[in-house]
């Protein structure tokens, strides 16, 4: 029988009853240009993306991102630049107001040197929130006590940092990110820090159940490229976890018989 | 008529509406957000919201972001 080699993993994401093929969500910042960002999202196989909201210069409106998606994904946004939970429903709000989906990555953050989020507002800006029917994917620290009120607030997902967002320093918070996993009621999504293709498989392995990417694919050479690269470690790294990972050994476990030696 | 769009004096013909505004500043596109002295406006409701004198208007769209 021939090797069957990689398959699709037939497995979804459910994230609020919506079922998602691809466990990869890619953001939309940090491109060369529009063009890169498109071809790159088309090549990572993603089908939610994040977007930012901000006010228009009226005086150089130039082009809208919403021109260059490619058809069929859906528009995450986010509250990234909100300082309190106050500013992050107020930008929420206008988001759905104006049309966009009522689905919100939900992004707290007073701090501009490690960019890390305020767990406490995030958990009263989601309570608000999810009280307005809004689908909420809040940006976390890896702090599983947090991850149980995010759950009992009712959102749909946690998305704790590996790293500080941009870093790509990888899966430096490891530990608690898998106490999450072991735990987690709502999908687990890896959000911010992975610079390496490998870094998303490692997550995905660990039994996370999806990866967000974006400074690692828009800042590298090829940005197309580099989706398609964190496309395949996501769907390796999710197989992987489905067929089981061997238990770790200090010492060496041989892998051909000890017996029957030729030289014996 | 003179209302404030994102901290920009605008001037606008009497009886402006959301909709006049942003077809006036060319933003009629599918995604441009609007708030209306700090409350939200919906987007169905762009044609019916009459704007006021010294209105303050925040417009926005998504952009790129992580």
């Amino acid at each position: 029988m021939p090797a069957k080699g990689a398959q699709g993993v037939e497995d979804p994401l459910t994230i609020a009853g919506r079922e998602f093929r691809s466990r990869l969500i890619t953001g939309t910042g940090k491109y060369p240009s529009f063009e890169a960002m498109r071809d790159a999202v088309i090549a990572s196989g993603c089908e939610l993306v994040t977007v930012a909201v901000r006010r228009i210069d009226l005086d150089d409106v130039g082009e809208a991102i919403t021109d260059w998606l490619p058809e069929g994904v859906t528009l995450l946004p986010n509250t990234a630049g909100c300082q309190t939970a106050e500013e992050a429903v107020r930008v929420a709000r206008l988001s759905r107001a104006g049309g966009l989906p009522d689905w919100i990555k939900l992004e707290v953050i007073p701090d501009p040197r490690y960019l890390l989020p305020d767990g406490e507002e995030t958990l009263r800006a989601a309570g608000q929130l999810v009280d307005e029917g809004f689908t909420v994917l809040p940006y976390v620290q890896p702090d599983p006590v947090l991850q149980r009120k995010l759950e009992a607030a009712g959102c749909a997902t946690v998305m704790p940092l590996a790293a500080p967002i941009g870093s790509g320093r990888g899966l430096k918070l490891r530990n608690a990110i898998e106490i999450m996993v072991e735990q987690a009621e709502v999908p687990v999504i890896v959000d911010a820090g992975l610079g390496a293709p490998s870094q998303a498989a490692e997550c995905m392995e660990m039994g996370a159940d999806g990866v967000l990417v974006n400074t690692a694919i828009g800042q590298a050479d090829d940005p197309p490229a580099m989706a398609r690269a964190f496309a395949l470690a996501v769907e390796a790294g999710r197989a992987a976890h489905l067929a089981g990972l061997i238990d770790e050994s200090h010492e060496a476990r041989p892998s051909s018989p000890i017996t029957g030696l030729v030289t014996s | 008529m003179n209302v404030v769009c994102n901290g920009k004096p605008v001037e606008l013909e009497s009886a402006a509406t959301v909709e006049r505004l942003l077809a006036e500043l060319g933003l009629d596109g599918p995604y441009a957000l609007v708030e209306r002295n700090g409350q939200p406006v919906e987007r169905e409701r762009y044609r019916e919201t009459a704007l006021e004198e010294g209105d303050r208007l925040v417009v926005a769209r998504p952009v790129a972001g992580g």
